[in-house]
């Protein structure tokens, strides 16, 4: 069969209002729908011909999945909420900015526009052999072809690899688990409530999803609780053009700072592994240490021999830059 | 039913990616079907016939035996369960997956694997070094006491089969067919570590073969693998069966009792004690634990 | 008296369809029972194709027909077919299946059975030097003269290079100006440098997407092309019909770079399959065709000796580059040397070279060619050589630079104008070169600062072609321009130079662009910055004529001589009594009467068939003035852009801010200030891609390639340059030109490449990577004193 490409080829169209109707259309569908929400990702992989779903369920009609509730405990961000509103939303610029700003680094204004926090957070892996439906691992097939010798893998994971060694594009992951964010998925069997970190799937246990939805099931709102409101965050997104590109590697890192000591804190990294890594043994290195640039920078080797950092062929540069970066969280960025 | 799984390769052209996991349902329903078969089958049988005699076989006349038949030396025993265990954990971690009962396989899979390969390779070692490699193998005896017990299956007639050596015939063709399948699944596993990275290593998966070759490489270890769930349901099917506890538990113990023994081998194809002097008792002088005596395989024909 | 139309800021006709949408590019176009082309590409890098079965597609409804190479003529090697059973790259266009939608063709596609075999493939010209390295065409690897060759470097070769140098075996190209070796006997300080520049596609916004279709004989088509009257004349060779037999409407052009200068082959498609299937065909390429048909700037590695005098002279250049031809071989490796020698003039310069052809996609030039690359890739070893000599780098570009009396290139030839030293001078006090290089190399933070300047010439203009004049019986003046509206403003700012002429204001002139219909003459091609020199002059030419004919019709009804006569403000009269004259619009009337010369029936002889065609196709329409441009001109026309770089480099991310880029151009007098500014910094913008991030990546293995869309590609965004950028002409006139204008186009994009390049260097102490993109990875690996992860030699990583 012959390919083409930058052509989107049919399918069935469903627009549900609610949560429950967009949830029974998937259980309809299985493996042969898909979840349209801003479509930045989806329309990538629908002009390629590479995913040829029968039944696609845009979310863009159901209201619940939208908008900025803020409660007593914390703050609770629907799905479907663009990425614009997240990084410009008034309550989150001032008690999370580290999301606002993680948000305000994704893409470009226009994609920003259109592309929603769920989709940010559920998006595919963007490996170029993967994304160019060569028949590797996560498109069902034998080999990886990212992680061979010769390999074209710049962009590609440091750690966690299993057979793939793509990584997790999202910008906004790293800040929600600094921030110990829960997203709550609805599905066929109702409702449950994971960590941040534990929403997205390492390659070793399904090497064709990256996150822990089931193909019937919604990610509809990600909860974030007041404990880390207004702590000191930093959050920075290394990539190679300052718009429209996804991260060399990104942090975030929310530290509590009582009399000049770190009294708590939580760190992400992205970009380096299929999912995003929180640095748990750097967290509590830090903790009752003075965050200066010596601390940043022990921490920042903790943090390469934490994660048990394996460059590829060409992503050696990620060690020092997740190094610096992990360091520059903690210190800040002037040295 | 789909056989292969096929991708379209960078290039454009479709290659094997590997067996269809329509064939693992096809392997355990097969493997289930013939334990459900046999289990019927061999109800009736149970009801058509009288009940088992004990009387010890004319062949067992004259020999000195233990009451105590070692059938699996300690190492052997050891190497089964290695090799069971190793077996399981390798079928785990290859089937679950993909029914849905997800978890971070691939390390486990691997390591077992390389267990199972080094009990495997200490297996033909001993075999070949310290035991009688041709134990295993099928003789005309073994044919004729095929071919008798097929027709016993097939038709009404009875007719009494010759008692087999160490290993009956049964076993044997078990034993090939799993050797077959294992070594087939043993040989393309360790070539597919070369596609990931392990302790030998980082992945690089261009070595040796094009995607194509690859493609048979994952076909035969596929295969290899679905053979085992059948041949390993039958062998657990068996090993549970109230029928076969004497032979199960020698995989436990080592022995069996000299009454299973003169009831289902050959003294003559299985020599295990000595041909009796005239007026010797049995379990007469032996070496330290008299009451144990080692079999030395079947006599080579 | 009118006030001189050059130098002014005039918004061209074409920029409010433009703003608002309404400007129709060639895919905008319908026509009646138009049914649309899709193409199914090459997977393969190198194959044949040995079956077809499209019979299922065929079948399909709405599907209406099939073009193969089998349907389309044959070209001889190394020439490009628009279809082929010979791919010679990942992404070339083998069939194409019109139907009556898009989305059924593209159905149609999958449907299609191909049968390929294989063949060997190279990517990296190096390669296929090497003893037994594949050849990237059957016929061998390269081009001597005419005729593909074969040339295998000894292992020799490649032994006294070690993996850090590059070898240098059996050249196919060659010149030597001077005693390269008596050069290097005069140096004190000798650099030996191993450099990479990455090959880079176009990308225009638009991509070339065509509508053609056929009436009684002729072909119509609408096309995205860069020139118009040149495209229908290439369209008429590649169809083999007579001038008059093609219509060509290609009225606005998203953008070219050099890679639609005249049309492109595929542009060839959709007019066989209109021809074959008898109905109009629509072909619209999309970006991931884009990425792969639409031509790409030939990336080199090259091995570049440069010794210099105690004094900062250059006494030796000795450059040996590999060109990466891509499949059919287009190169500027070797043309790049005639913009070092004329850059830095040196004493001795030998300059070799190999074309190597690769299963890459094809390349064509792309705004500077060869000398873009040239530049960015010797400017920061001028720097690493000052900082070895102990001169300032200011002062080493000066000690270097030509003036008006210098020779260049391997014909040793001079030049029109050049006035790159008041360019330099100009520049340091716009940048504040003396304030910010106080800041070189310090470090604020985590961010250092590096400072850095380029040096760029590029050729400018081009001679001999024609001008197009109707003074209507309205009174206003037609400019009928051939070139292309590529979106510089040329189709207008070169007319004025008629309008000023006759002493015109501007709302009485129209141009007329776009449409050959329209009667367009014949010109240059809108490429190679030529159109401002190439068309002021012809349209000057032609303004001067159209005088001519007024003097003349003026002294024929009212008495006097010709010469007695002056055209101003809509009217020519006597200069002794202004108010004895006639309106233009009379003027034109008495044209149409007179005929002859004046009313187009009788087209000068000089002019080109397809002026002549379209003066002749005007008769009646009011005066018609039609010259050929015969100034005379001595020397080769060549325009500066003289960048300056301020940077700061993030020492613990590699991450690079721009923090002031100021462009000074050496064009001759500015034609229109807004435009040129909008050329020199967009041109300068072009060039930091190239030093930054964009890029080739491709998989070795297979061959296949992976920056294919614009995200992955990286060209520079608006975010990544900085809001501070200045710009600024030295206005000394060109005096070859009538309005002393030279073009602009190509130069800045190798000076916003080397000023950048040049001012990471200066960040990392003046240690040159000597490659390109420098991307964070790269730089930070270099702080770091990591193993480089890619080899000195590497291409398309």
């Amino acid at each position: 069969m012959a390919v083409i490409r930058d052509m989107i080829s049919g399918f069935e169209l469903f627009q549900p209002t609610a949560v429950d109707d967009a949830i029974e259309l998937l259980s309809r569908y299985g493996d042969d729908g898909w979840v349209l929400s801003g479509g930045l990702d989806s329309f990538d992989w629908f002009k390629d011909r590479i995913k040829k779903p029968t039944a696609v369920v845009d979310l863009a009609n159901v209201e619940e999945l939208k908008g900025v509730r803020i409660s007593s405990d914390g703050v609770e961000i629907g799905a479907m909420t663009t990425i614009t509103e997240v990084s410009k939303h008034p309550h989150l610029l001032e008690n999370y900015s580290i999301l606002a700003q993680a948000a305000g680094h994704i893409a470009t204004p226009q994609i920003r526009n259109r592309g929603t926090l769920g989709g940010n957070l559920s998006q595919d892996t963007r490996c170029w052999y993967y994304r160019s439906g060569w028949p590797c691992y996560r498109a069902g097939g034998n080999v990886c072809y990212a992680g061979t010798p010769t390999s074209m893998n710049r962009e590609h994971c440091i750690t966690g690899a299993s057979r793939c060694v793509a990584v997790n594009p999202s910008d906004s992951a790293p800040a929600l688990i600094a921030l110990g964010a829960q997203f709550v998925i609805r599905g066929p069997r109702g409702e449950k409530i994971v960590e941040a970190q534990d929403y997205f799937m390492s390659p070793a246990v399904d090497i064709q999803r990256m996150t822990v939805l089931k193909a019937d099931e919604l990610l509809t709102s990600i909860r974030i609780p007041a404990t880390w409101s207004g702590t000191d965050f930093y959050y920075e997104k290394m990539e190679d053009r300052k718009a429209w590109d996804f991260a060399l590697v990104s942090v975030a890192s929310a530290i509590k700072i009582n009399g000049g000591v770190i009294e708590d804190a939580r760190l992400a990294v992205n970009g380096i592994a299929p999912f995003p890594v929180r640095l748990e043994v750097v967290e509590s290195f830090i903790k009752g240490k003075e965050p200066t640039d010596e601390l940043g920078m022990a921490a920042g080797q903790l943090s390469l021999s934490t994660i048990n950092a394996q460059p590829l062929r060409h992503n050696g540069f990620k060690l020092p830059l997740m190094r610096n970066l992990v360091r520059r969280s903690i210190r800040g960025t002037e040295g | 039913m789909e056989l292969w799984r096929k991708l379209a390769n960078p290039w454009g052209q479709e290659v094997l990616i590997g067996i269809s996991w329509d064939l693992m349902w096809a392997a355990l329903v097969f493997g289930l079907g013939f334990v459900a078969v046999h289990f019927v089958w061999a109800r009736a049988k149970a009801n058509g016939t009288s009940g088992s005699d004990h009387s010890e076989s004319n062949s067992s006349k004259g020999w000195n035996l233990p009451v105590k038949v070692l059938r699996h030396a300690i190492s052997e025993r050891v190497f089964h369960w290695l090799m069971s265990a190793a077996m399981i954990v390798l079928l785990v971690t290859a089937f679950f997956p993909i029914v849905g009962v997800q978890f971070a396989w691939v390390e486990i899979h691997w390591i077992a694997g390389l267990v199972l390969a080094v009990t495997i390779l200490y297996h033909i070692i001993q075999a070949t070094v310290w035991q009688n490699f041709w134990a295993m193998w099928i003789d005309k005896d073994d044919i004729k006491a095929g071919k008798l017990e097929l027709n016993n299956i097939l038709s009404k007639d009875e007719e009494e089969a010759p008692k087999a050596g160490k290993y009956p015939v049964d076993h044997k063709l078990f034993h090939h067919a799993a050797s077959v399948a294992g070594l087939l699944a043993i040989a393309t596993g360790l070539l597919m570590m070369l596609r990931i990275d392990t302790w030998f290593g980082p992945a690089d998966p261009d070595r040796f073969f094009s995607d194509a070759q690859w493609g048979v490489v994952y076909v035969l270890h596929g295969l290899g693998g679905v053979g085992l769930i059948t041949l390993v349901i039958t062998h657990i099917y068996f090993a549970v069966r109230p029928d076969k506890w004497w032979i199960t538990k020698s995989m436990f113990f080592g022995w069996i009792t000299r009454d299973d023994y003169l009831k289902h081998h050959d003294p003559e194809r299985w020599v295990v004690g000595k041909k009796e002097a005239p007026g010797q008792e049995e379990g007469g002088a032996g070496p330290a634990d008299s009451r144990l005596t080692h079999g030395e395989g079947n006599r080579a024909t | 008296m009118a006030e001189k139309l050059i130098g002014q800021d005039i918004s061209p006709p074409d920029l409010i369809a433009k703003i608002t949408g309404r400007a129709k590019y060639s895919e905008d176009f319908r026509a009646d029972g138009m049914i649309f082309a899709k193409l199914l590409l090459s997977p393969m890098p190198h194959c044949r194709v040995r079956r077809i079965d499209a019979s299922a597609a065929l079948a399909m409804e709405g599907v209406f027909g099939m073009l193969t190479a089998d349907d389309v003529p044959a070209v001889d090697a190394p020439g490009e077919p628009c279809l082929t059973n010979e791919p010679l790259y990942e992404g070339e266009a083998i069939l194409a299946i019109a139907a009556v939608d898009e989305t059924t063709a593209a159905e149609a596609i999958e449907l299609i059975q191909i049968d390929y075999e294989p063949l060997p493939f190279v990517l990296n010209p190096l390669d296929s030097l090497h003893p037994d390295g594949p050849n990237g065409r059957l016929e061998g690897n390269t081009r001597v003269g005419r005729e593909i060759k074969t040339i295998k470097w000894t292992q020799e070769d490649f032994d006294i290079a070690g993996p850090e140098k590059m070898p240098m075996g059996e050249p196919s190209d060659e010149w030597t100006v001077g005693d390269i070796e008596k050069g290097f006997s005069e140096a004190k300080v000798i650099l030996d440098e191993t450099v990479v520049h990455q090959s880079l596609t176009h990308h225009p916004m638009e991509p070339r997407s065509t509508m053609a279709y056929w009436k009684n004989g002729k072909i119509y088509m609408h096309t995205s092309t860069q020139s118009v009257s040149r495209t229908r004349a290439a369209l008429a060779n590649m169809l083999d019909l007579d001038l008059e037999d093609v219509v060509l409407v290609g009225e606005f052009c998203g953008g070219g770079f050099g890679s639609k200068i005249s049309g492109s082959p595929i542009m060839q498609v959709p007019a066989h399959l209109s021809r074959k299937l008898n109905r109009p065909v629509m072909l619209r390429i999309t970006r991931y065709e884009e990425n792969y048909l639409g031509r790409a700037r030939p990336g080199m590695q090259a091995r570049i000796k440069i010794g210099f005098r105690e004094d900062g002279r250059i006494t030796a250049l000795d450059i040996y580059a590999l060109g990466d031809g891509g499949p059919y071989g287009t190169n500027d490796h070797m043309s790049g040397g005639s913009t070092a020698s004329l850059a830095y003039q040196p004493l001795n310069q030998r300059q070799r070279g190999v074309g190597v052809y690769t299963n890459t996609p094809p390349k064509a030039a792309q705004r500077g060619p060869g000398g873009a690359q040239y530049i960015g890739m010797l400017e920061p070893l001028m720097d690493k050589a000052a900082r070895e000599l102990g001169i300032d780098r200011l002062d080493l570009r000066r000690i270097n630079a030509p003036d008006g009396n210098s020779v260049f290139g391997p014909r040793q030839g001079g030049l029109t104008s050049v006035h790159v030293k008041e360019a330099i001078e100009k520049g340091v006090e716009l940048f504040g070169w003396n304030e910010r290089i106080q800041r070189s190399g310090q470090l604020n933070g985590t961010k250092k600062t590096g400072i850095g300047l380029a040096i760029s010439p590029y050729t400018a203009g081009s001679t001999g072609f024609d001008g197009l004049l109707v003074i209507r019986p309205d009174g206003k003046l037609q400019i009928h321009q051939g070139i292309g509206n590529l979106g510089t403003h040329s189709i207008a700012d070169t007319g004025r130079a008629a309008a000023d002429v006759l002493g015109l204001q501007w709302k009485d002139c129209e141009i007329v662009w776009g449409d050959t219909s329209q009667h367009l003459p014949w010109s240059s091609v809108q490429a190679g910055s030529q159109t401002t020199f190439a068309h002021t002059r012809a349209n000057h030419a032609a303004g001067m004529d159209a005088k001519r004919k007024l003097q003349e019709i003026a002294a024929l009804d009212l008495g006097g001589s010709p010469s007695d006569y002056e055209t101003s403000d809509g009217r020519v009269f006597r200069r002794s009594n202004p108010s004895r004259g006639m309106s233009l619009g009379a003027a034109a009337e008495r044209a149409i009467s007179l005929g002859g010369t004046y009313s187009g029936a009788e087209p000068a002889e000089d002019l080109n068939d397809m002026t002549k065609m379209a003066v002749r196709g005007l008769e009646g329409k009011g005066l018609v003035a039609a010259a050929r441009d015969n100034y005379p001109r001595e020397g080769a026309i060549q325009s500066w852009v003289v960048g300056f770089a301020e940077v700061e480099v993030d020492v613990e991310t590699g991450q690079v801010d721009l923090i002031n880029y100021t462009g000074v151009a050496d064009v001759g007098t500015v034609l229109h200030p807004r435009s040129l500014r909008a050329q020199g910094l967009g041109g300068s913008i072009q060039g930091m891609g190239i030093a930054m991030s964009q890029k080739w990546v491709f998989d070795p293995v297979w061959g296949v390639s992976f920056a294919n869309r614009l995200y992955t590609a990286r060209p520079p965004g608006m975010l990544d340059i900085p809001l501070d950028m200045d710009w600024a002409a030295v206005e000394i006139p060109d005096p070859q030109n009538p309005v002393g204008a030279k073009g602009i186009g190509e130069p800045p994009v190798g000076a916003g490449s080397a000023a950048l390049t040049s001012a990471i260097a200066d960040a990392l102490d003046g240690r040159c990577l000597c490659r390109t993109p420098l991307t964070a990875d790269v730089i930070l690996a270099e702080i770091e004193g990591l193993e480089p992860a890619y080899g000195p030699l590497d291409l398309h990583v």
